[in-house]
């Protein structure tokens, strides 16, 4: 039967006056109802004023915990939200920086997809699930979150499926170390040195694609010619594939295929090889102002003051090119946590994706959420180009709008936000009902004008119901239970962090 | 002594229960097939796993070459067992079927791919 035909045969069943005993039990009922709107007011106000942004920015409270949870990871649940908030801003920052003591652990029942466990290597998209998985599960977010960087930084694609899982396990390593460090194992992954035919480039027949990358994409972005592409293509040349019978590859180095005349790269001259062509771009006076501005658009919507570029560029070269202290002065930068209420960083699909994941306390039980990034757009070791993906706004096409609700009808219907049987009673007020999906969604942040829609929403939902019939009507109740939750889930709000 | 038999009766109909029971839970969370991916390129085949239990053996062929490869499956002595079409560059394509106990190989035999490199070997165990 139709809603509205449910309203209907209540309002014909609802003509008789209710006995005596009936209407002292509406009454007992309506007393309890006031007295749960009271608490429910009073518990709502106690919410606002935790989640309120101070008016000095010394203060650090549940917001500044969300927005730095979200920015350096995939979001924060209500219990960490609450914790970080009373140890202060300095104890957040060490812990999210530095991670745990002892590093990186995973949380949680491990992920089974139709009764089984991964298997990243040869089953299609497991390895998707198993990258998301430890993003949702790990205690170290942010170094999941640059291994998310790397991987868009250094975009490598198209190569098969053990070189890729190598490849994100040394970015995963490398992540907030020596950019130097990094950068020589990018260049010798035999995955990245396929993609970009580094591998079997030769003296005789240099390949110039990784050389132009490496300056274009890596280090510098500008500030090099034609001439310097050419000269670090010949130092870079020697590397072998050597493919075994089982398939499998390792790149060597063969100093008779390398090209040991002098070369001069961007000013410097000199038989240069690999080594000396690695340490030449990060030397390069462009090459710290490129990264800096790189990480700080990955982390902040708002572009730095050229006196913020001065100093991260300062930090970045005073730690000898280590990204953990960038990282950290990015993220304690008081731009970082500007608008707490007005959100300006669009989520990547990943993000969105698992955050949503992570931050309802749902994990990964079956292979669909590999799908929706697919056709959201972000697939992950199947970056576009090697330049990587287009960021921002980009992200926000209308079919990657349609998938972000089909994850939300997911969450919403399989996850552990769903709507139990009996949960939800048709007599919760707007503000219980908003209140109660609120909760169940990992209390996100959501703007006053959302908050309004949606109780307004919760007010109306019983409309077509004789008033009678409202406390029979739990079903009505845990449909809006479920719109409500969708609609935190994936409102306009919840595409921003 | 209809009592003890009643009560032998319900004890053997429970075993029985329990028996099918555990064989369901068994059924239900053994593999239904093992899964084998399969890398093609010019001119090599990667299988990530190179041997696999007796029953269905499912192979993902993933193609990261430029050209178009197919997968054929053969016994040792050559004899066709099952092949993909053709998978075009950047495509991919399963290939499932039932295998016995033994050791068979994998090729593609477009044009000289195979004589190119385009074979490598893989076994089924009991």
């Amino acid at each position: 039967m139709s809603a509205v035909g449910v309203a209907q045969a209540a309002e014909a069943v609802a003509v008789e006056p209710a006995p005596p005993a009936a209407q002292a039990a509406r009454r007992r009922r309506a007393r309890r109802g006031r007295a749960r709107r009271r608490h429910g007011r009073r518990r709502a106000h106690a919410r606002r004023r935790a989640q309120r942004p101070p008016a000095g920015s010394a203060s650090w409270t549940e917001a500044h915990v969300r927005r730095l949870f979200w920015r350096a990871g995939f979001g924060a649940t209500p219990a960490e939200a609450r914790r970080w908030a009373k140890r202060g801003k300095a104890a957040t920052l060490d812990w999210v920086v530095n991670g745990p003591a002892g590093g990186a652990q995973l949380r949680g029942p491990e992920p089974r997809v139709e009764h089984r466990a991964l298997d990243p290597l040869n089953e299609w998209g497991d390895d998707v699930l198993w990258w998301l998985d430890r993003m949702i599960r790990t205690t170290y977010p942010l170094q999941e979150k640059l291994t998310l960087f790397w991987h868009d930084h250094f975009a490598t694609s198209d190569q098969e499926t053990p070189l890729m899982l190598a490849q994100n396990r040394m970015l995963r390593r490398r992540a907030l170390g020596s950019f130097r460090d990094l950068l020589g194992e990018v260049t010798r992954d035999p995955a990245m040195q396929l993609f970009l035919s580094l591998a079997d480039s030769t003296k005789d027949a240099p390949n110039e694609n990784y050389a132009r990358e490496l300056m274009e994409l890596f280090t510098l972005g500008k500030g090099y010619s034609e001439q310097d592409v050419r000269e670090a293509a010949r130092a870079l040349t020697g590397f072998t594939a050597d493919w075994h019978d089982d398939g499998t590859v390792t790149i060597s180095y063969d100093p008779d295929e390398h090209d040991d005349g002098v070369k001069t790269l961007l000013g410097r001259r000199g038989r240069l090889g690999v080594d000396d062509v690695l340490d030449v771009v990060c030397a390069h006076p462009r090459h710290a102002p490129f990264l800096v501005d790189k990480l700080w658009s990955f982390f902040v919507a708002t572009p730095p003051t050229r006196a913020t570029v001065r100093a991260l560029v300062a930090t970045y070269r005073a730690s000898g090119l280590r990204v953990k202290p960038l990282v950290r002065a990015i993220l304690e930068h008081p731009q970082l946590y500007r608008n707490l209420d007005a959100p300006d960083l669009v989520k990547c699909p990943v993000v969105y994706v698992a955050g949503a994941l992570r931050t309802t306390g749902s994990h990964i039980v079956e292979g669909y959420p590999t799908w929706l990034l697919s056709t959201m757009g972000q697939y992950p070791f199947h970056p576009p180009s090697v330049a990587g993906w287009d960021w921002g706004p980009a992200w926000m096409s209308s079919n990657s709008m349609r998938q972000r609700f089909t994850l939300g009808n997911y969450i919403v219907n399989y996850a552990r936000p769903r709507v139990r049987r009996g949960g939800a009673p048709a007599t919760l007020t707007p503000q219980e009902a908003y209140e109660l999906a609120w909760r169940a969604v990992g209390e996100p942040h959501v703007s006053a004008a959302t908050r309004r829609t949606l109780t307004h929403l919760a007010a109306r939902f019983f409309d077509d119901l004789d008033p009678a019939w409202r406390d029979k009507a739990d079903w009505r109740g845990e449909a809006l239970q479920a719109t409500l939750r969708h609609l935190l889930i994936t409102c306009p709000d919840s595409q921003l962090h | 002594m209809v009592a003890w038999r009643t009560g032998s009766i319900l004890v053997v109909l429970l075993l029985a229960v329990a028996a099918l029971t555990a064989g369901a839970a068994d059924a239900r969370h053994r593999p239904a097939s093992t899964s084998v991916g399969v890398g093609a390129r010019e001119y090599r085949f990667a299988a990530y796993r190179t041997s696999a239990p007796t029953g269905v053996v499912r192979f993902n062929l993933a193609n990261y070459g430029e050209d178009g490869h197919d997968l054929v499956v053969e016994t040792a002595g050559g004899r066709e067992l099952a092949r993909t079409g053709e998978v075009r560059a950047g495509r991919r394509a399963t290939l499932r079927l039932r295998l016995a106990a033994g050791a068979y190989r994998l090729v593609c035999d477009l044009a000289d791919h195979e004589a190119r490199g385009m074979r490598t070997s893989f076994r089924v165990t009991r």
